[in-house]
């Protein structure tokens, strides 16, 4: 299972990448060689971003990427360590619960019901902002993981 | 009250070891959930997340990654070592001063310096042990040198400086980094030949100047981008984020070219760019319900009375400024504190009447030197790694360039010319 999402994570990111970098390119294209550029690009190239980094960083937390500093960690024995270990993932549990599922999922349903839309593209916000939760999902259950195996 | 909880908890989560990004926005969420109901604490975080990221200047990060990702691939730091090895390799402490210049020149093409110390101090530690050099000289040489390489463009903590300070243009900030970087790498190498002097470590041969331009033109490719990505910024041709994503593919035609890297393994080469660029990335969105909280609690207000209260001399305050930067740095890495710091000590000195883009390169140069000092020194653990030796016995060797270092430090600080003159030239 675990497997399965990393590697469909990682598909996904690598196309988002993939579609982000021919946007701008496209964008500066069109700016020399068209004389004008689409409002669009950049509009999407933001979003992207935001889905780039947010969902990135689930990806990042189940490769256990993110930098943290380990010294206690390094000085305890492996009880201690197992115990540490799960602490942390605990507090970061909460973080994506907490925040990213109920905090995103919030914002999500607000911006929904005030059909908040973007300005160029005329999608909805909630769609941007959906990144939010879904990573809070991504990473609770790779946190919750990391807690139940001992 | 509250700022008491937000240092505390952050100081206690960063200590027992949860990842930077994740601490500064537990401890932010702790210090609302005093004050502020919970559902609206978890969506003003949620929220701060995403607008925290909503950048078209902030993409350059990511591109600049790949960019750099794609570059480490290829030959380039061979063809680098080549090259500085023409131009320095006949100096007393020839190799080391080979090592600097390459170590620089790659952290400046590939915007890391954790990158520049493993490429570079791989492939230099044992050209250095052959010619006689002690491993742990070389080791210290790498990871002061690849940290410089940081302040000369392109930089992609000057771009999260511009993001942090509310936007200092990011021309003006790469501009500015030259010199500084340029006056450090100087600095470390005068060090070197000292060193290298007393020891009597050898001299490579003189080259000649058929040689040079060999080695120049081989090297040219790699160099070519520094050209097109700064020139086209200054220039005004495009925006930082499009001389970014024109990198991007101007890394992978050259790749392609050399025959450096296989269509097969691009998916891996973009996947890992985006795991790099998301550790920032969540770095910049909690970051900014961090400073969403200090600017509710009025932090960064007090701490400039605080300090404007203790002196209101330009020289103290920087020297306070600079000693706070510098401990900072041996325990946070690069990125959050200049996220956590600008805000904090921006208003300071913009109010002493210091130029926004000056306290950028300060900032930068500054923390350049926490990252390779223990207990968390990410370059000096992968120079240390790299060169097989122990973060005891290359402390030694460091110590003379940590000095110079921080002289270089007070001269940018002291001397705004070195930072703001080659702006004001290009018209910034």
């Amino acid at each position: 299972m675990r497997q399965m999402i990393d590697k469909y994570l990682g598909y996904l990111l690598i196309f988002l990448m993939v579609l982000i970098t021919l946007d701008v390119l496209w964008g500066v294209f069109t700016r020399y060689a068209l004389g004008s550029q689409a409002s669009w690009s950049e509009e999407l190239a933001r979003f992207l971003l935001i889905w780039i980094g947010i969902l990135g960083a689930a990806y990042a937390a189940g490769q256990r990427m993110h930098l943290a500093i380990e010294l206690l960690q390094l000085r305890l024995d492996q009880r201690g360590r197992r115990y540490l270990l799960k602490i942390i993932a605990g507090l970061v549990l909460f973080f994506a619960i907490g925040v990213m599922v109920i905090g995103g999922g919030q914002l999500v349903y607000l911006t929904f019901i005030l059909e908040q839309r973007s300005a160029a593209l005329q999608l909805p916000m909630g769609l941007v902002y959906g990144v939010i939760p879904l990573s809070g999902l991504l990473i609770s259950y790779y946190k919750l993981q990391d807690l139940l195996e001992s | 009250m509250e700022v008491l909880i937000l240092v505390l908890t952050f100081i206690v989560l960063l200590g027992i070891g949860v990842p930077i990004a994740w601490s500064i926005g537990l401890s932010s969420i702790f210090t609302m959930l005093v004050s502020i109901p919970a559902l609206p604490a978890f969506t003003t975080v949620a929220q701060r997340m995403a607008t925290g990221l909503d950048s078209f200047s902030l993409l350059a990060v990511p591109f600049f990654i790949l960019a750099g990702q794609i570059m480490n691939r290829g030959g380039i730091a061979r063809r680098l070592v080549d090259f500085a090895k023409t131009l320095v390799g006949a100096l007393p402490g020839g190799l080391a001063h080979v090592n600097i210049i390459a170590a620089m020149l790659f952290g400046a093409i590939a915007g890391s310096a954790v990158a520049a110390a493993s490429a570079i101090g791989g492939f230099m530690g044992k050209a250095m042990e052959k010619e006689g050099y002690s491993k742990e000289f070389g080791a210290a040489v790498n990871i002061a040198a690849a940290t410089t390489g940081l302040v000369i463009p392109p930089s992609n903590v000057l771009i999260v400086y511009s993001l942090a300070s509310g936007g200092v243009s990011i021309a003006a900030l790469f501009l500015a980094g030259y010199l500084p970087g340029i006056l450090t790498g100087l600095f470390l190498m005068i060090v070197a030949a000292v060193w290298a002097r007393r020891k009597g470590f050898p001299v490579g041969e003189r080259s000649t100047l058929r040689q040079v331009l060999a080695a120049f033109v081989n090297a040219l490719p790699s160099l070519f981008l520094l050209i097109v990505v700064i020139g086209g910024i200054v220039g005004g041709i495009f925006t930082a984020t499009e001389a970014s994503a024109v990198a991007v593919l101007y890394c992978l035609l050259l790749t392609f070219v050399y025959k450096e890297i296989s269509f097969r393994e691009l998916p891996e080469v973009f996947l890992g760019a985006v795991g790099t660029s998301a550790i920032v990335m969540l770095l910049i969105g909690t970051s900014m319900s961090m400073s969403w909280i200090m600017a509710y609690e009025n932090i960064p207000q007090n701490i400039t009375e605080l300090l404007l209260s203790i002196s209101d001399s330009k020289i103290v305050i920087l020297l306070i400024i600079n000693l706070i930067l510098l401990f900072v740095g041996i325990f946070m890495d690069m990125t959050p504190a200049v996220l956590i710091f600008t805000p904090i000590f921006l208003p300071v000195v913009t109010e002493l009447g210091m130029d926004p883009t000056h306290f950028g390169i300060i900032m930068v140069l500054n923390l350049c030197i926490g990252l390779c000092t223990p207990p968390v020194g990410s370059v000096l653990f992968v120079g240390v790694g790299v060169a097989g030796t122990s973060i005891q016995k290359v402390v030694r060797p460091l110590l003379p360039l940590f000095i110079a270092m921080i002289i270089a430090l007070l001269i940018v600080t002291y001397v705004p010319a070195l930072s703001l003159w080659l702006p004001t030239v290009f018209g910034y």
